[in-house]
Formats: structure tokens, C-alpha cells, sequence
């Protein structure tokens, strides 16, 4: 399936786009998205450490806009945003 | 009564003007007007301006939470709140947020205002990038977003 990665915050060095486009398998986790844009740091970035350690310590969310747990299950092509640690004001 | 808005600015300035008219009415005997604005130092750091980015869905949505929840837990019903976040570059001293409430009395007001304040920075999804006087820049650490028990599964 086909993920269309909303970059927000510091994940946006993550790209000179505003998202990125990565495949998961059918029913993958968001831990398993995780993994796979890691996996993506690590091809593009020689596994730059301070890019993971913003994906380990990202919240991720929906197209309806409700942050989703580590065990939601991926069952279509869609649009998620991954949020890293906030700090507005 | 709430109004809330992501300010992008590229294409508008934030203003308090807007705010005052908003929460301007004579049922109300207390206002008050909290404003963020972009400092010139942090950590020993010369800093030149602020450029914020959000993700204007859920932050609008954190907003309206936040107020209905005042509601709950605080116990102001009666209340208006006018709540605007700045996304895009910013100088120093220009505003980042406003957050207007007006109530009956003041210990509401303060009461609310500081309540609004802090559960923006706890869970509305904005990130700040520092600029520097060196033209090196950094996003700033931030905190991971806390509201994962109510997550779906």
C-alpha cells in the first residue's frame, strides 16, 4: 500500500518536499511505517541519527486528524502526518 | 463563544484589534489579552526570528477542545475566547500568538487565559525553528505530544 507521509516540524529536513511517498504491506502497523521510514533514513541519510531519533520520538496521524496508537492497522492507500514533539506559544 | 485561526504570515498580519472586537461585550467584566511574541535570545543563543509551522487541522481541533474543556474541568460557561497562532517566518518582538478571553470576573479570566495557554503548548501540534545571528538555524527540541490514551487503535 501506498503511504503518503505528511512532514511536519523537524521532519520536514526530511525531504525538500512537503511529504514522502514509502510502501507498506497490506494491514502494516504504524510501528511497521516506522521502521520503513527509518529504513528511509538510512538509504538517504546514511542513518543520520538525530532524523531517527525525531521518528522514535513522533506521534503519528490519520487523515480524520486523531492521533493513531503504534498498533493501528493500515488497510488502504492514505495520507498520514507524523508529528514530532511540539512546542507552540 | 470562540473564534480560532491558523494566521499564515505570508499573506495577513495577527492582530489584537480583531481580538478586542471579538471579545468586546458588557457581560463581561474582565479581559484579558495574552501575547507571545519572538524573543532575541535562547539557550545563550543570538536569536533573529521564528519561523512556525503546524499542522492547521489538528491545531484548530486542539483549540476546540481545549475550550470545550474549560467548560469541564474549570467550570466557566459563560465566556468569550479568541485563540490565533502564527504559522510562517517571524521577526523579533512580532506576535506568534494571541489568546483574548473575557469573563464575568477576573479570577476567571486569569484563570482561563493561563489554562489556554498551557494546553497549547502540551498538545497543539506546532514546531518552532529558531534563527540565528550566525544564518544557522535549528528546530527547537519540543515535546512529544501527550494526549496518547485517547489515540486510536
Amino acid at each position: 500500500m501506498k503511504i503518503k507521509l505528511q512532514l511536519f516540524g523537524s521532519s520536514r529536513d526530511f525531504s525538500k518536499k512537503d511529504h514522502l511517498m514509502l510502501e507498506v504491506k497490506d494491514k502494516a502497523s504504524i510501528k511497521d511505517l516506522r521502521n520503513e521510514i527509518i529504513h528511509y533514513l538510512d538509504k538517504s541519510f546514511k542513518g543520520n541519527e538525530s532524523f531517527i531519533k525525531i521518528v522514535n520520538s513522533s506521534a503519528f496521524c490519520s487523515e480524520n486528524n486523531e492521533i493513531i496508537s503504534d498498533n493501528y492497522k493500515i488497510t488502504k492507500d492514505q495520507k498520514i502526518g507524523i508529528i514530532p514533539p511540539i512546542g507552540g506559544g | 463563544m470562540l473564534h480560532t485561526k491558523i494566521v499564515d504570515s505570508k499573506k495577513e498580519k495577527i492582530l489584537t484589534s480583531n481580538a478586542e472586537k471579538f471579545i468586546k461585550d458588557s457581560k463581561f467584566g474582565a479581559s484579558i489579552y495574552f501575547l507571545g511574541t519572538v524573543r532575541n535570545t535562547n539557550d545563550n543563543k543570538v536569536v533573529t526570528g521564528i519561523t512556525y509551522d503546524s499542522h492547521d487541522e489538528m491545531v484548530i481541533k486542539s483549540f476546540k477542545e481545549i475550550y470545550n474543556e474549560a467548560d469541564q474541568k474549570l467550570d466557566i460557561n459563560d465566556k468569550a475566547v479568541f485563540i490565533e497562532h502564527v504559522k510562517g517566518k517571524l521577526k523579533l518582538g512580532e506576535i506568534s500568538i494571541i489568546i483574548a478571553v473575557a469573563c464575568k470576573h477576573r479570577d476567571q479570566a486569569y484563570i482561563l487565559s493561563r489554562f489556554i495557554i498551557e494546553e497549547i503548548k502540551k498538545r497543539s501540534p506546532i514546531w518552532k525553528k529558531e534563527h540565528y545571528d550566525n544564518e544557522d538555524s535549528a528546530w527547537l527540541k519540543g515535546n512529544p505530544i501527550t494526549n496518547k490514551s485517547s489515540s486510536k487503535v
